[in-house]
């Protein structure tokens, strides 16, 4: 017992001396002003010092998805691996998916550095809670690519493959004001509270409320990107208010659930939705309807990504980050884009038939 | 006999998992080469700390004939608590660290207290909290929020000598664990209780007193589990512990002990652990595609619990 | 509702006073009434028979598949892999249906038969197996999670048939939603299995006493290994109305779906016990808790609030039933 006790003893000291040693937190960027976005898109046009990285001979690449089992995120997967095949110096891609475990993200990544990956591109469960890990990879000399639509600065980070969130919503917003002539008594279906998307959507809407006195927010609800539940609370919404003219929701199939539990509840004419983004089944929608618009999600971030991986390792000149542009499309568009003989769970896209999801 | 006969005999009297466990690295070690790298070992080694102390915390519950499913995130919480702690009160971190192993300890008393009390079955008590903790969780932050301390971080990353701190903690919890369940008066008491409830009440037996202990000490392991988390994640993230609780049921019954309690091998707890990370982290060195490896899961899961058949009441003859 | 079966039951189980039984069965009804009238204090949007029809249609998905897990409920066993099949079932029916309106009735047979299938595969697993059926219907969630997501690559296939989401998600005579019937006819024919049924009765000696049931020769194994069936069986038809209700929106649809399935049988009344509840007080269960969701909804109350109120909701009602039932002392399951 006294071996135990000494051990004991030492444990709980050599935590008393660690817990003096001071703190050290990186800065945290406010997703919320606009100023933020400028000031990314700035950061991202700087050069980037590729030559500490620079490989010779066959290239390793790892990839460490949060979660595969979303469309967008599968799309975008097939895309680097897809790129990949075209870049003859890749001899080997190996992708893992955390199901939405940060613990379990920080463990795949520590498993592509024993695998001897030359670059990780990852999507984050979340963005803190991956930092160690990135950490652990940066200082093995591996590369880093943040792949989505948050912007991750950090020394740990090599590079971001990114997509502007806030210029995507305002692409939203703008022409959702402008099918509504900038009046009348809106809601808003915003994905997982909390989340960055949540965030920067509510910031951007609210806004540009600012300058529409004639519109109103009746209620922000949060339907977690998924249908069932956005059906559920509008079918609770339009039992609350008697009149809604619009509904603010710009991704996801979150926008196909209000629109049954509009159609359902006979409320369909009085509807106006803010255009979604282009998966298969809103295109078709769209189409259908002939209003509405929809705006490119900019999954292009996959092959944008591998390829400025390619950049780093080879040490070609490139910028500290490459962002994918995103722009709307016409319901005229939408008529020329859908498929009829896939699922609304699909995206249109140039990928060759074998590397399309299986 | 000599000492040829006693290792063999030795190696025959060991539990299954830890054969398990022994083949598993044997064949990573046989066929892959990124996988029996010192590195690696140690990698697997601290991945495998957290649900270590979740699944020691649980087999005390589980031995008594108890469960506990609000582990999971009663580990979120103490992940959550510490972080914001941590960045509230600079100068308060020892404070910060007991309160939350304090706080553990106490949301495992309420669960010990309710179900004396309420006469209710554990499963449903401690589900109903695993709720409520849940909402406790997204009542303080619905995102990531403050930051872990080196202190923290030392014990979720650190190596003493190549070897990783979490490891020596978790081996120190588990001689405590091994001394507590089956080397003292204690144990033998919790055993008796899980072999027969009533039985031991009649025997004069304080059950209650059992109960509590068992759940304090679960909800104890939990808060170590929660605080090595927040140095592995560097932040309090709000779902960082859900399943968790699931897994270390699952880790406790490969390790042996029948759901109903009764019997319980803390070393072989620890081994199964350590084969659930193994085979995790021989998966995706061997590159199987993510969606094989949760089948496979879900398959060691079913054969497990198979194979150990614990004679379980519920199910008819 | 199973009044027969209860009897019988008691004559092995040490039986309760009648008057208690009642109050057993009648309190999740008595708070289905009270919070109904609460609710429409707080907004009168409770009271009309639109709006109910409404909330009827939401729970449908979670209602469907609680009839199933009732039985197995009441023989002491839980099934966790229900949200599983249901993402399963979602899939594979608009996987079989491919767009097409003559695949209609192929799609909905192999998604029953798909759904059993897990089910048969729990039932025998856990009888001859002799395992913990928490564990062992977990893995299995966590088998047929890894076996849609195999099958599909993460992206969700299948286009349902034209008018398949039409019919069903209509209103018969404006009022009264087609799916929130199909809901009342699954607890219809639960109810009828339940009670007039061989099957039914020996759910319930078996889950009283398992023991004595053995003895007097009741055939437990073939009894549970039909109770994980049928509640594959509806998994899968909670799957399709699931289905129904949203379209083809993902692969995991049914995540998470298992716990509120189990909270709603629990607030029935229908808990680890044995012996006791039925597909009745399920019925009101699920009604309680969508009510109260939805109250909670209106009332603006934050997610985080609703997560510890569902909590605090199966907590009481499970020590309620223990305390009217004076039989929740085994502590074991």
């Amino acid at each position: 017992m006294t071996f135990l006790k000494s051990i004991f003893t030492a444990t709980m000291a050599a935590i008393a001396v660690f817990v003096l040693t001071g703190p050290g937190t990186a800065q945290e960027l406010d997703l919320t002003k606009e100023s933020t976005y400028d000031q990314i898109l700035e950061w991202a046009n700087e050069p980037l010092n590729t030559s500490e990285y620079k490989k010779d001979g066959k290239l390793k690449i790892g990839v460490s998805a949060g979660y595969l089992s979303n469309a967008w995120i599968n799309f975008t997967a097939q895309m680097i691996k897809y790129e990949a095949s075209l870049h003859p110096e890749i001899e080997e891609i190996k992708i893992t998916d955390a199901g939405f475990n940060p613990t379990k993200q920080a463990a795949d990544i520590d498993d592509l550095l024993t695998s001897g990956v030359d670059a990780i591109l990852f999507w984050p469960v979340d963005e803190k809670a991956i930092m160690p890990a990135l950490k652990k990879a940066h200082d093995q000399g591996v590369v880093t690519i943040n792949i989505g639509y948050n912007f991750m600065r950090d020394p740990s980070v090599t590079s971001n493959a990114y997509v502007n969130q806030w210029g995507y919503t305002e692409q939203v917003v703008d022409q959702f004001i402008d099918s509504l002539d900038g009046k009348g008594k809106i809601i808003a279906m915003l994905p997982i509270a909390g989340s960055s998307a949540a965030v920067v959507q509510l910031a951007v809407l609210k806004q540009k409320l600012e300058d529409y006195p004639d519109m109103e927010l009746l209620s922000a609800e949060y339907g977690d990107w998924d249908r069932a539940k956005a059906k559920q609370l509008t079918e609770n919404l339009l039992q609350r208010f008697p009149q809604i003219d619009g509904a603010f929701s710009p991704a996801g199939q979150m926008s196909m659930g209000i629109y049954e539990a509009f159609d359902e509840a006979g409320r369909l004419d009085e509807l106006t939705l803010s255009p979604g983004d282009d998966y298969n089944g809103w295109v078709k929608l769209v189409a259908n309807e002939g209003k509405w618009g929809s705006v490119t999600s900019g999954l292009e971030v996959g092959r944008a990504a591998v390829k400025q991986a390619v950049d780093i390792l080879t040490g070609a000149p490139t910028t500290t980050a490459i962002v994918v542009p995103t722009r709307y499309l016409e319901p005229e568009e939408a008529k020329t884009l859908y498929e009829a003989d896939r699922p609304d769970d699909w995206f249109k896209t140039d990928l060759p038939a074998e590397y399309l999801p299986q | 006999m000599n000492r040829a006969q006693l290792v063999i005999a030795f190696f025959f009297r060991l539990p299954p998992i830890v054969w398990a466990l022994l083949l598993t690295v044997a064949f990573g070690a046989l066929y892959n080469p990124q996988f029996r790298t010192v590195d690696n070992a140690m990698n697997v080694l601290e991945q495998s700390a957290t649900l270590a102390f979740l699944a020691l915390g649980q087999a005390f519950v589980i031995a008594g004939g108890l469960i506990d499913l609000s582990v999971g995130q009663l580990v979120g919480l103490v992940t959550v608590v510490a972080c914001m702690g941590f960045e509230a009160l600079p100068g308060w971190r020892l404070p910060v660290i007991l309160g939350c192993l304090l706080l553990g300890a106490a949301v495992g008393m309420i669960n010990g207290t309710l179900i004396n009390h309420l006469r209710m079955p554990p499963l449903i008590l401690t589900f109903g909290m695993l709720s409520v903790l849940q909402g406790c969780i997204f009542m303080l932050t619905d995102r990531s929020v403050g930051s872990s301390i080196p202190a923290i971080d030392f014990l979720a990353h650190g190596r003493i000598a190549g070897i990783p701190a979490s490891l020596i903690l978790v081996i120190l919890a588990t001689v405590i664990a091994f001394y507590c369940l089956q080397r003292s008066t204690f144990g033998w008491h919790l055993l008796a209780m899980g072999n027969n409830a009533s039985a031991s009440r009649k025997a004069g037996l304080n059950v209650r007193g059992l109960t509590l202990i068992a759940y304090s000490v679960s909800g104890f392991f939990a808060a170590i589990a929660g605080l090595v988390l927040a140095g592995r994640l560097g932040t309090g993230f709000p779902n960082a512990g859900s399943g968790l609780e699931l897994d270390s049921i699952v880790a406790v019954v490969l390790g042996g002990t029948p759901l109903k309690g009764g019997r319980v091998n803390v070393v072989a707890v620890l081994a199964a652990v350590f084969f659930l990370g193994t085979v995790s982290n021989l998966l995706n060195l061997m590159q199987v595609p993510t969606f094989t490896q949760i089948l496979i899961k879900g398959i060691i899961v079913i054969v497990a619990i198979l194979l150990e058949r614990p004679r379980w009441a519920a199910a008819p003859q | 509702m199973g009044g027969g079966a209860a009897m019988s039951a008691g004559t092995f189980a040490k039986r309760p006073l009648l008057s208690r039984h009642l109050l057993d069965k009648a309190a999740v009804w008595i708070v289905l009434f009270i919070l109904l009238i609460a609710a429409g204090f707080v907004s009168e949007a409770f009271l009309k028979l639109n709006y109910l029809g409404n909330l009827v249609r939401q729970a449908a998905p979670i209602g469907i598949t609680a009839v199933g897990v009732t039985f197995v409920m009441i023989l002491r066993g839980v099934d966790l892999s229900v949200g599983a099949i249901v993402s399963m079932s979602a899939v594979i029916c608009a996987l079989v249906m491919d767009g097409k309106a003559e695949n209609l009735w192929l799609a909905i047979g192999v998604t029953c038969a798909t759904g059993s299938l897990i089910g048969l595969a729990n039932g025998l697993l856990i009888a001859y197996g002799r395992v913990s059926s928490f564990i062992l219907t977990l893995g299995m969630s966590i088998v047929v999670y890894g076996l849609v997501q195999m099958g599909t690559g993460g992206t969700a296939r299948g286009i349902v048939s034209p008018g398949f989401r039409e019919f069903l998600n209509d209103r018969i005579g404006n009022v009264v939603p087609t799916l929130a019937i199909c809901f009342v006819i699954a607890v219809v024919v639960g109810i009828f299995v339940q009670s007039q049924t061989r099957f039914g009765r020996n759910v319930y000696l078996v889950g009283a006493n398992p023991e004595a049931a053995r003895l007097a020769g009741i055939p437990a194994i073939q009894t549970t290994v039909i109770a994980y069936c049928f509640s594959g069986l509806f998994a899968g038809l909670g799957g399709i109305a699931l289905l129904a209700r949203t379209g083809v929106s993902g692969t995991n649809p049914g995540a998470g779906m298992e716990f509120d399935v189990l909270a709603a049988v629990i607030l029935g009344g229908t808990t680890f016990a044995g012996g006791r509840g039925g597909v009745g007080s399920t019925f009101a269960g699920v009604l309680v808790l969508f009510i109260a969701l939805n109250l909670a909804n209106v009332a603006g109350l934050p997610f985080a609030a609703q997560l510890t109120i569902k909590g605090i909701i199966i907590i009481a009602a499970s020590a309620a039933h223990a305390w009217i039932g004076r039989s929740g002392g085994d502590r074991t399951e």
